[in-house]
Formats: structure tokens, sequence, C-alpha cells
């Protein structure tokens, strides 16, 4: 088959990926936000108005990863790529990354956007500070989002034609992974703790300081695994690697790629629930919020030990084996 | 009212959004890079228009039955993303829209209601004051 039918067929696929990928993410941020809505209007009807209001401006936050995914698919289809024997490489690897660094984002800005629509039924004269802290919540679950973006931009408008085929296309495929899978975890991790704020925030508004001020902390602590994913990701992109015909090399880069993206996951999702919890049970005794916050610094510290094996080992697949 | 209070929300942030993406035009338009200023006047208007949409769409969205919540859902987004489409490929088509910009403008709402969740918060400790 021609270079350029695989080129065109990597366009496709990575292009098919990036938004079919993308998609499940937000919609079932979005279609919890709305499920969450419903439940509040039914609790209380005459809130139904604000409870829209918060209802549409978390989906809109949900839904920018998805956009992202669209904006790399839209990318891959209809601008032209180089005719280098790497360029269906980069193009399938790009899709890999936005597809798959977009689904923790919806999903993560959902839970918020979904609490603050319950949390407006319950105590509505809080709905402000409710739908500003859902705001900066959701937001904040999108940037590892934006790290897969940046990425799969980087993948494909960086020149590797002077790149040895192989095996750059295995480290090419391998950043794509690394930042793409990466981004799931810590995503939805965030959104469990902004989650919980909103929650703590309507419970007790009096806390809503103390509640935010956790929220923050433990969603940085939380993002971790996800910069992990993307030194990696960047590691494998910008280092040159010799040209080799044995293929062990190139799995050992391949490798890298899967062991950071798949290794962030799980250190994500455990991290969020620390701080989710750790927050909701501020909101109900913040005068010991000082032990709370170290207990939830410590657990996370300690969920964080198998993100870092897994980065370890994807360093000593680049730089030793 | 409620109706009322999401086309409310909407020319709040839509017009915000618009007025912000024109003022950047005219000083793109005056250092000389109108490929860039029609860039993000094109992202932002269909931004606009997809949040437009998504307000319209959103009692769809709550329908009683899973099934007709779903179908729903997915039919707006899919509609929606459609549309968002459009003004990708004719940056990437065209030489007279920037694609960066196209793509900054398509985030615009989005950013208008961030902005304004990050300023609204700095009120927060006077409210505490306040009603203690």
């Amino acid at each position: 088959m021609e270079l350029e039918t695989w080129i065109r067929m990597a366009a496709i696929s990575g292009a098919a990926l990036s938004m079919g990928l993308g998609a499940i993410g937000a919609a079932v941020g979005e279609g919890y936000t709305a499920a969450c809505a419903n439940e509040a209007i039914s609790r209380s009807p005459e809130r139904s108005g604000e409870i829209f209001k918060s209802m549409l401006m978390g989906e809109a936050i949900a839904e920018t990863s998805a956009i992202f995914a669209l904006l790399i698919a839209m990318m891959l289809l209809f601008t032209g790529s180089g005719a280098d024997p790497i360029t269906p490489y980069v193009l399938l690897s790009a899709g890999l990354c936005m597809g798959f660094g977009a689904i923790g984002a919806g999903i993560g800005s959902g839970l918020p956007a979904g609490a603050c629509c319950l949390g407006i039924s319950r105590q509505p004269e809080v709905s402000d500070r409710l739908t500003t802290n859902m705001l900066i919540g959701a937001s904040i679950s999108q940037t590892t989002a934006i790290y897969a973006l940046a990425v799969a931009l980087m993948i494909m408008f960086l020149n590797l034609s002077a790149s040895p085929v192989n095996p750059t296309w295995a480290a090419i495929i391998g950043a794509g992974l690394a930042v793409g899978l990466a981004a799931i975890g810590p995503a939805i991790g965030e959104g469990r703790a902004a989650q919980t704020a909103c929650e703590g925030i309507a419970r007790k508004p009096q806390a809503a300081v103390q509640i935010t001020s956790l929220m923050l902390l433990g969603m940085a602590v939380t993002e971790s695994t996800g910069v992990y994913g993307l030194l990696v990701s960047i590691i494998l992109v910008f280092k040159s690697f010799p040209e080799t015909m044995a293929l062990a090399p190139a799995m050992s880069l391949l490798g890298a790629g899967l062991c950071m993206g798949l290794g962030a996951i799980g250190p994500g999702i455990g991290e969020g629930f620390a701080a989710g919890e750790a927050i909701k049970w501020v909101g109900r005794n913040e005068a010991h919020a000082g032990v709370l916050t170290r207990t939830m610094l410590v657990g996370q510290a300690v969920s964080e030990s198998t993100g870092i094996y897994a980065l370890v080992v994807a360093f000593v697949m680049i730089f030793v084996v | 009212m409620a109706t009322a209070q999401i086309r409310e929300i909407q020319k709040k942030y839509c017009s915000r959004a618009l007025m912000l993406a024109i003022i950047a035009f005219f000083g793109l338009y005056l250092a000389g890079q109108v490929a860039m200023g029609k860039g993000l006047l094109l992202g932002t208007l269909f931004s606009v228009v997809n949040f437009v949409l998504m307000g319209e769409t959103l009692p769809t969205r709550l329908a009683p039955t899973k099934r007709r919540r779903i179908t729903a859902a997915l039919g707006s987004m899919g509609m929606r993303f459609a549309l968002m489409a459009v003004p990708i490929v004719l940056a990437i088509r065209l030489d007279t829209y920037n694609l960066a910009t196209v793509m900054i403008g398509l985030f615009s709402v989005q950013g208008v209601l961030l902005a304004d969740g990050v300023l609204r918060r700095r009120t927060w400790p006077e409210q505490f004051s306040e009603s203690e």
C-alpha cells in the first residue's frame, strides 16, 4: 500500500479516535449533571430557574474537553500533513492522545456541576457561592485535558523527518498514550474533590473559605500523576533515539508510555477520594481542619506511591533498557 | 420563569463574550492582524451559538425517561458539534481566518464564565462578615 494511503488512513483513524473517545467523558459528565438537576428540581421546583442556570454553566465547562477533541479531529481530517514514513504514527498518536485525555476531564467536570444543582435545592441562599466553586473546580478538572491538547498539537507540528522511523514511531505513540491515559484518573479525582466541596458549602456556608482552600490543595496534589504523564510524554517526544532495526528498543519506548499512562489512573482517582472525604468532614468539623488536612495529605502521598513506581519504571524503560 | 432565567444568563455571558471579541478584533485590525481578528470573531460567534443551543435544548434533556434523556443529550451534542466544526474547517481551508484564534474564540463563553466566577469569589470574605 502506498504511503499516502497509510497517511490518509491514519488521519481518519486518529480523528475517529479523538472525537469518539473524547465524546464519552463530556456526555457522561453532562448526563450526570442533568440527572442531579432533575433530582434538585423535584426537591425544590420553585428554584428550577437557578438550577437550570447552574446546570447550563456546568455543562458548558464539562463540554470543553470534547471541543478540544473536536479541534484535533478536524485538524487531522482537513490539514495537510507531511509525507514522511513517520507521519501515520504521528497522526494516530495525536488522535489517541486527545481522545483518552478528554475522557476524565468531561466526567470530572460533571461531578461538581451536579453537586452544585443539588446544593442549590438545599440551600438556595448560597447559590452564587456554589456556582463560583463549581466553575473553579470544574475548570481545574480540565487541566489534564489541556496537557493532552498541548502534546497532541506538539506531536502534529513537530518536524520529525530527520528522526529514524524505528524506534521513533514507538516513542511518538508512547508519548500520546502517556499523557492521554494519565489525564483520566487525576481529572476524575479532582472532580470528586470539587463535588464534595460543593456539597460541603451547601451544608455549611460558613465553612466555605476552609472548604475551598482544602479543595484547591487536594486538587493540586491529585494533579501530580497527570504531570508525571506529561513529563514522560515530553521526554519521549523530544529525546532523540538512535536508529535500530531491533524491535525491543521500540517496544521499550511504547511500554514506557503505556506504563506511565495506565499507572497514573489509579493514584489520580484514589487521591481524589482522599481529598473528597477530607473536604466533606472539614465542612462538618472545621475546628479540626488541621488534623484532617494532614491525614488527607498522608493518604494522598501513600496513594501516589504506585504512580511514582510507574514513573520510575517508565524512566528505566526510556533511559536504561 | 426557568426559561426567563436561562435567557438572562445567555444574554449576560454571550454579550460579554461578543463584546470582548469585537474589542479584540479592532485591536488586532489596527495592529494589522486582520485574519487573527476575523478568526477570533468567527470562533466567538459559534461559541455563542453553541451556548444558546445548549440552553434551548435543556428542557428536552430533562425528559422523564432515561432513554429520552440519553437520546436528547446525544442528539444535542451531535448537532452542536457538527455546527462547531464549521469555523474550524473554514479556518483550515481559507486564509481569511487564522486557525489559532478561531480555536481560542470557540472557548470564549467558557472563558467569560470562568472569569466571572473567579471575580465573584473575591467578594466571599465580605459576604461572610456581612452575614455574621
